[in-house]
């Protein structure tokens, strides 16, 4: 078991451990009775319709047991289907242009399953420690490791959140709406969702945004594709892909990056402890991130589905941006097939742009120990906000810019999201780990075996990018 | 650790019992101790913001890892300007 530095700010309430004593049992109930605040006030509410939901139920447990699911679930499918954005459907898309029906359809299903992997840890993490995770990190690692995670973190998210308003501009586009105005729509829904107040009304608002991305569905549909290889497929991984093995790597490296990524672990831990989660949530949790996955597989498979046909037609969708690939399926999908991905593209677009500024807020305002919460308003946690909206702004003024070098962010900002990922990992793993932190709820065997899994293969994959880009003759190119 | 949570006190509270018109009724938020009863220690904010965790010793395996992942990451990132430069202006 590590030892702990006391800390030296540690006051009369003393040190932080992982417990689920009850705020009003505590030895220092007396001193919070003056001090709550309004998120106090907006989260005991939360508490008090799980609590009574869990009570009712205990005569019909089912009924019981889905509202108590109904309340909790969000954070897991918001991640999920958050980084289902505007790039990882284009990655997906690219994919299924480029290879058709084959061995991307289960590895993009693996992509989700190393992603679940990960993101039950943070489940886990906030749900006990009820904190940020940037803010333990700062707080076990010191300001040196933290400022790194969070420069990880401010670049990845910030570089996500052009290709976000990217997205919308070209999933508009198809309509014909003008890029300012396209925009300017994301912008506004951004502002929209913030300015709620409360984080359960934020959640259920954006997780209403999210289920959009299932617009790829009948888009899949439309496509008529082949059930029977789509099967074949997902059980053999055959047929493999053919070509250049660095455009093939390239691909692998964007389709792991569009599932997995720095933000997602620091928004859900942040979305958890928002949400008011205790101990005795972590299953209901668990599926909650189970679906967030599940969902995001399928949506994600629809999409590579969905332009199946440029494969088969040998069209060339390598410099294609969003709006072209809409545009390209048309005569092949429909006009309604090609709205609905077009749509597909823009919700991805705003439901990512939404939770990635957030995490972004959440990450400065758990470092710099200011008011982080959806539960306050505006003007009590203004740097929150200010955050949460100036990183959108930045981002979508850029891709107003005109002749704004923007295909290098589109290039690799799946890529970089790989690269960040193995120390964003490490951290995870050696919190979770950390018994004076986590109790009794630290990683087991196979948590711990499949987490370093996940980080080593990473490891493996970039370094073969790596490769790759200084020995280009080694893979044949 | 036995859970001494929100749930398990409603539950053995006898005023609670077999109270389902209390359990349906808003909760009284107006009442700090209805506040403080449904959240734990560390969700009050107040408590929060004057407890840490602490920093742990990181031993040298750590050091090593940490370090050995942040090396990782610099290198990878200049290979991927590299890349994009040589797709950007690709050499003839």
């Amino acid at each position: 078991m590590a030892s702990v530095k006391k800390d030296s700010e540690a006051s009369s309430f003393g040190s932080a451990r992982p417990t689920t004593e009850i705020a009003s049992a505590s030895p220092v109930a007396r001193d919070l009775v003056g001090l709550l605040t309004h998120e106090d006030l907006d989260r005991a509410r939360d508490r008090w319709r799980v609590t009574r939901a869990r009570w009712k139920g205990r005569g019909a447990k089912r009924f019981g047991g889905l509202r108590v699911l109904w309340l909790l679930v969000g954070p897991g499918v918001l991640v999920f289907l958050g980084e289902n954005d505007a790039p990882s459907m284009l990655s997906y898309s690219a994919t299924g242009a480029r290879f058709g029906i084959g061995f991307f359809i289960p590895f993009v299903a693996l992509t989700f399953l190393m992603g679940l992997v990960v993101q039950e840890m943070t489940v886990r993490l906030g749900a006990v420690t009820h904190r940020g995770h940037a803010e333990l990190i700062f707080d076990r690692f010191g300001k040196f490791w933290g400022f790194f995670s969070m420069g990880d973190l401010v670049l990845g998210n910030f570089l996500t959140l052009i290709t976000e308003f990217i997205g919308i501009r070209a999933g508009l586009g198809f309509f014909g709406i003008r890029p300012v105005i396209a925009v300017g729509i994301g912008l506004l829904v951004v502002v929209a969702a913030m300015t709620t107040g409360r984080y359960w009304t934020w959640e259920r608002i954006t997780l209403g945004l999210a289920i959009f991305n299932g617009l790829f569905i009948p888009a899949a549909i439309l496509a008529h594709p082949d059930w029977s290889a789509v099967g074949h497929a997902m059980l053999t991984w055959t047929p493999l892909p053919t070509g250049h093995a660095s455009e093939i790597l390239l691909l692998i490296l964007a389709d792991i990056g569009a599932t997995v990524t720095p933000w997602m672990i620091f928004f859900q831990q942040s979305a958890v402890v928002d949400k008011g989660m205790q101990p005795r949530d972590i299953r209901a949790g668990r599926f909650d991130t189970l679906l967030g996955a599940l969902l995001a597989t399928v949506f994600a498979i629809a999409a590579l589905l969905a332009t199946v046909p440029l494969f088969h037609h040998g069209i060339d969708a390598s410099q294609f941006e969003g709006a072209q690939f809409a545009e390209a399926l048309e005569p092949w999908i429909g006009h309604v097939g090609a709205a609905l991905f077009a749509l597909g593209i823009f919700e991805a677009g705003i439901v990512a742009a939404i939770a990635i500024s957030t995490s972004s807020a959440y990450a400065f305002g758990e470092v710099l120990q200011t008011g982080h919460s959806l539960n306050r308003p505006v003007r009590d946690a203004w740097p929150f906000y200010s955050t949460l909206l100036g990183s959108a702004c930045a981002a979508a003024g850029l891709v107003l810019i005109p002749h704004a070098p923007l295909e290098f962010v589109v290039l690799t900002v799946n890529v970089i999201a790989v690269l960040a990922m193995p120390p964003a990992l490490a951290f995870l793993i050696l919190l979770v780990n950390d018994r004076d932190v986590m109790g009794e709820h630290v990683n087991g065997f196979w948590e711990n075996a499949a987490g370093i899994a996940v980080t080593v293969l990473l490891v493996c994959v970039g370094i073969g990018f790596g490769l790759a880009t200084v020995f280009p003759s080694l893979l044949g190119r | 650790m036995k859970p001494n949570d929100s749930e398990s006190k409603f539950a053995g509270n006898p005023r609670r019992a077999d109270s389902v018109p209390e359990i349906a009724a808003k909760p009284d938020l107006e009442d700090p101790r209805v506040v403080l009863s449904l959240l734990e220690t560390d969700q009050v904010v107040a408590a929060k913001q004057k407890t840490r965790f602490g920093r742990r010793n990181l031993s040298v395996g750590v050091q090593v890892l940490l370090w050995g992942l942040r090396i990782y990451v610099v290198a990878m990132l200049v290979l991927v300007v590299v890349s994009v430069i040589r797709a950007i202006h690709p050499m003839h």
